[in-house]
């Protein structure tokens, strides 16, 4: 641990909670732009609640899911997305072109683990600033939070925040060939929203896309918290 | 004499707003062409993620599930629309605002104040974003397998439809100002585009799934149902008195979003503020 992530001299703790503070402390000056998802998620939830009221309408229920069960899934989807979002994919390709990175070279820290613990921070903030919000809406709406098996989730929401962050952070290394990495971003981004359940439960697709969706794993990053 | 006129016409046309507006777009090409082939793939990326909100309805409709009043096709031509217009607005004009933000932030709209021609022009020329062609693509394409599936339409229904779509790329550019704007005062905020992605979320289906309330909204207030569901409407031939009302709100909605956008310009305090 002391040979890979922090050079001689700092003991990991310290240095990590430094990071976590600094970022918190430094996004905390621009929470206004954090509180948009005040608003925006939701005006989004509010798109899906319409949609499949109207559906729900002539069903009782869709593949499985009833109104309610659909609604809750949205919810916690939304919630797993604040918690998983990342920047690294994007922070780093952005080092790598204005020459920044070099800098992180003569720091005594490892960068993939100071970008984990810039995360880390940054999360905390959300977690207070767009979450703890969007959650009292849900709740207001009268929306099931309550998770059926608490030690699991914990548990996978664990796994898919260090998750999101370790796909993030490889696609940000294609900087060092491509030096622009935007098409290779999206298009991973694309397809790990699409196989982890993000836009929609995996079961409402046909079953040989379940089949590969399951197959890949990206379902950790979103359907199985 | 024939060729200094010759020559004075063709300054002309070089330095009107147009010849302005494709020399932005060819340097924009030429300066995004530096990385063809991230170029390339984001394009196609944009397009792909087009297909995201028609690919949700085709899985609604192959579960068996529906929007009431609505088949499958119907809705995947109101959806088509709805990236038709995107995807025009996108890479032509909607740039002006992600220009803003970044050269707000930057301190470089100072440099496009100086320049001898109107701030709005200028934002909207050095704007273009040749990468959101893709979403035009996508848009185009849903748009024709939608109508492939449908029946042919008569050509007055032609007519009205692409009299409601040009209000809707109108609609679209009122929003674009409003953004823009923001964008002066909230410095650096690109989350502005959530808010925006947001509400005409709306937009991609039709209105009639709404509740009483959100449909007076969407047409009176912020008219979001121009962006598709009345073109659409029309195209099928189902366009109800409503209309004209949402037309009304939206030059209306396009002139507050003028007097918005050169209010915050005015207030524009560069690096003093």
């Amino acid at each position: 641990m002391q040979g890979t992530a922090v050079k001689k001299g700092n003991s990991p703790p310290r240095v990590f909670k430094s990071v976590i503070t600094a970022t918190f402390k430094e996004h905390m000056a621009y929470r206004s732009r954090m509180a948009v998802s005040v608003f925006a998620q939701p005006v989004y939830f509010l798109v899906n609640y319409f949609i499949w009221q109207a559906i729900f309408q002539i069903r009782d229920t869709v593949s499985g899911f009833t109104f309610g069960q659909m609604l809750s899934y949205f919810a916690v989807s939304s919630l797993v997305g604040f918690l998983n979002w990342d920047d690294s994919g994007n922070v780093l390709p952005m080092l790598v072109q204005t020459g920044g990175f070099i800098t992180f070279q003569l720091r005594p820290v490892s960068h993939i683990y100071y970008s984990f613990f810039q995360k880390v921070g940054h999360r905390i903030m959300a977690f207070l600033i767009e979450m703890l919000p969007v959650v009292c809406f849900y709740i207001m709406l009268g929306i099931n939070l309550v998770p059926a098996e608490p030690f699991w989730v914990l548990i996978s929401l664990f796994l898919s925040f260090v998750l999101s962050f370790l796909i993030n952070y490889t696609i940000g290394t294609f900087a060092f060939w491509f030096v622009r990495t935007d098409g290779v971003r999206r298009a991973v981004y694309l397809f790990t929203s699409i196989c982890s359940g993000a836009f929609l439960p995996l079961n409402l697709f046909p079953y040989s896309f379940q089949k590969l969706f399951f197959t890949c794993r990206f379902s950790l990053l979103h359907m199985y918290p | 004499m024939t060729g200094e006129n010759s020559e004075t016409r063709t300054r002309n046309i070089r330095f009107s707003a147009a010849g302005v507006y494709i020399q932005g777009v060819k340097t924009a090409l030429a300066s995004r062409m530096a990385y063809r082939g991230d170029f390339i793939m984001s394009m196609l990326i944009m397009m792909i993620v087009e297909f995201g909100g028609p690919v949700i309805t085709l899985i609604i409709y192959n579960n068996g599930a529906s929007f009431p009043g609505w088949n499958q096709y119907e809705v995947l031509l109101l959806q088509g629309i709805f990236l038709l217009s995107r995807g025009i607005a996108f890479p032509f004009f909607m740039g002006i605002v992600w220009n803003t933000i970044g050269r707000v932030r930057e301190g470089t709209f100072d440099l496009l104040l100086i320049k001898p021609r109107s701030i709005l022009l200028m934002t909207v020329v050095t704007g273009f974003d040749s990468e959101d062609l893709g979403k035009l693509i996508g848009g185009i394409l849903v748009f024709r397998y939608a109508l492939k599936n449908l029946p042919v339409q008569p050509a007055s229904h032609w007519v009205s439809f692409l009299i409601l779509f040009v209000f809707s790329l109108i609609l679209m550019f009122a929003f674009a100002l409003f953004m823009a704007g923001l964008g002066i005062v909230w410095v650096g905020n690109y989350r502005i585009y959530d808010i925006f992605m947001s509400v005409i979320d709306f937009g991609l289906y039709p209105k009639s799934i709404f509740t009483k309330t959100f449909q007076s909204i969407l047409t009176y207030i912020i008219p979001v149902s121009l962006l598709a569901s009345y073109p659409a409407s029309a195209l099928l031939g189902d366009l109800d008195q409503s209309v004209f009302m949402a037309l009304l709100s939206s030059v209306v909605f396009l002139l507050l979003g003028f007097m918005f956008y050169f209010k915050m310009v005015r207030n524009y305090t560069s690096a003093g503020g």
